[in-house]
């Protein structure tokens, strides 16, 4: 029995390693209701403790890379690369003054929309506080699409937190230990992130795929989606504000598995591959952060008169677009924009002309003739009546767009659009 | 054939490292292989954790502490992900026995053996992980070997460069 022992204590050996491996395998994997298998995403005490060990060990030669990388970057660029600092500078500058202008125009807009949105019960979260992390490592798998932070729970980071960078999203925090975290990125595979693509309004959920990019999944064939379409985040996973950058569409492709069904892939806005510094959403709430406020307040003052200028322009063109929806002949379609009457300030007392009728005759205001009855009913229409009424334009009154050849008798296509709109103003 | 054959006393012989050596290489291995994708990208064609097993498994020759360096690295890189650990664990542990039982019988002195070694154990890793995933656990998973033929390439590159370095630490009579 020893000489059996001693002879094969190398493969004796290696069965029970590999035994209790495949035995610590078994207890991590779940069956699911569709007869599959799925990794227990809840990990039990026994291999977080593991996970924890294990990112002990690493996170801190990690961060003493990253820190000295960081050391020299800074060294490099802060006393070394300074060409065109200068220069850089002042654009900066005049991009800075343009968005405090923009931003105080888009304030109003912003505040208006917060107020319909309280009176109908439905807000809007806003990005509160965010918590700027490093990320200074990855899995160092292809498979597992994960990579780590150097801030954990005492810096307030919770699991599924939000991870964005100024581009756009980049992952949830999905383990969070004392002075790091652990952090899945849109593009791996059991990511899930819900979207919606801008123009066409179509919503699915975003995930990774085998070759690292991010796809929309689960969406019916529609012609409508097209490269280059801007995708945002939906608002629906809990995770994830609405409208943050997600990326824009790369291709379509075939779902394989069901033929109605296609996979938009997306080039993401954030760049995965490189992360460096990234922002965690700690909170969100319905107003705007003290820091918008002081933004905006900041803008206000260093840019006062500009901003009231803006505004006005911003009111009057409001103004000119009520008008021309409730009241077109206001409009001088032969003018641009900016030269309306309505928009004319130096007369107070505007009254707009009535448009000129295309073919005048004794009912156009200011003839000196009264209609007779009689002699309009035994008219003939001339000939060119029809094309005369297809000449008016629509956006002129209904006076000057009336057939005025035939007032008795109007073509009996006309008619009962006619009473389909007197009929709701006699029953209020 | 006889010069791939190990027929002489230093060709038999056991090599030995400083403790420092033992501890500070995989762990150098470990940390290498979660920071440099940051800086590579999605290029990720290596393993570092299986070069350094299957070198010191090749030079200590020896079964058992092969497959518990091997199965060790790798249950540390499956910490490290959001998948189930143990998945690169068996694959390395079952690297470490082979290569530990094949530095037993051969030259591991001879640099055209160990990248073939390295190219044939990666492969063999990437399979073992695969059965793993699909036939054992039944889970779902987009597998790409090209990919792996790439990463069994990149090992022995760094095989080719690692393997002397490493060599010149050994404690020598």
């Amino acid at each position: 029995m020893e000489s059996f022992f001693s002879r094969y204590r190398n493969i004796l050996v290696l069965l029970a390693v590999l035994v209790a491996q495949i035995v610590g395998l078994a207890v991590q994997v779940r069956r699911v209701d569709s007869g599959g298998s799925s990794l227990d995403i809840s990990d039990g005490s026994g291999v977080r403790l593991i996970r924890m060990w294990a990112n002990a060990l690493v996170t801190p030669p990690e961060r003493l890379i990253h820190s000295s990388k960081l050391g020299a970057d800074s060294v490099w660029n802060d006393y070394v690369d300074l060409r065109h600092v200068r220069e850089q500078n002042q654009q900066l500058q005049q991009t800075i003054d343009r968005l405090r202008l923009e931003q105080a125009s888009l304030l109003e807009d912003a505040r208006q929309g917060q107020r319909l949105q309280g009176l109908l019960n439905f807000q809007e979260k806003y990005i509160y506080s965010t918590v700027a992390a490093q990320a200074i490592g990855s899995s160092g798998s292809d498979q597992s699409r994960v990579f780590y932070l150097d801030k954990g729970s005492i810096d307030g980071l919770k699991q599924d937190m939000a991870v964005i960078t100024p581009d756009g999203i980049v992952g949830k925090v999905r383990e969070v230990y004392p002075r790091s975290a652990q952090v899945l990125a849109i593009n791996d595979e059991t990511s899930g992130a819900g979207v919606i693509l801008e123009s066409t309004r179509i919503r699915g959920i975003l995930r990774g795929n085998a070759a690292g990019q991010p796809q929309i999944v689960g969406i019916l064939a529609d012609q409508r989606i097209q490269p280059g379409e801007t995708v945002l985040t939906a608002g629906g996973d809990q995770v994830f504000p609405r409208g943050l950058p997600v990326g824009v569409v790369e291709k379509v492709v075939r779902d394989p598995e069901r033929d109605s069904f296609i996979h938009v892939i997306v080039k993401p806005a954030a760049h995965l591959d490189r992360l460096d510094e990234v922002l965690v959403i700690t909170s969100t709430e319905p107003r705007f952060s003290q820091q918008e406020e002081q933004d905006v307040a900041t803008s206000d003052q260093l840019k006062g008169p500009e901003v009231a200028e803006i505004k006005q322009q911003a009111e009057q063109k409001k103004a000119a677009a009520i008008m021309a929806e409730h009241l077109p002949g206001l409009i001088d379609p032969t003018l641009p924009p900016d030269k309306q009457p309505l928009l004319d300030n130096t007369n107070p007392n505007l009254v707009a002309k009535p448009p000129l009728p295309l073919h005048p005759d004794r009912f156009t205001p200011g003839s000196a003739t009264t209609p007779v009855p009689d002699a309009v009913d035994n008219d003939a229409a001339p000939e060119d009546t029809p094309k005369a009424n297809t000449a008016v334009k629509p956006k002129t009154s209904t006076a000057a767009s009336a057939p005025t050849q035939k007032p008795a008798k109007p073509k009996s296509a006309t008619e009962p659009d006619a009473k389909q709109q007197k009929i709701p103003q006699r029953n209020p | 054939m006889s010069v791939l054959t190990a027929n002489t006393r230093r060709d038999l012989e056991v090599h030995r490292y400083p403790l420092l050596v033992y501890v500070m290489v995989p762990l150098a291995a470990l940390v290498l292989q979660a920071w440099l994708p940051r800086v590579v990208g999605r290029f990720v064609w290596f393993d570092l954790p299986l070069v350094v097993t299957i070198y010191f498994a090749l030079g200590r020759r020896s079964p058992i502490q092969g497959m518990l360096m091997g199965g060790g690295l790798g249950l540390f890189e499956d910490a490290l992900t959001h998948h189930a650990i143990g998945v690169n664990g068996i694959a390395k542990t079952v690297a470490g026995f082979l290569a530990a039982s094949v530095g037993v019988r051969i030259d591991v002195e001879n640099q055209t053996i160990r990248v073939l070694l390295n190219f044939s154990l990666s492969l063999l890793c990437s399979g073992i992980y695969l059965f793993i995933n699909r036939a054992l656990l039944g889970l779902e998973l987009d597998w790409s070997w090209l990919t792996e033929l790439f990463k069994a390439v990149g090992n022995s590159v760094i095989a080719l460069i690692l393997f002397p370095i490493l060599d010149r630490v050994q404690i020598r009579d």
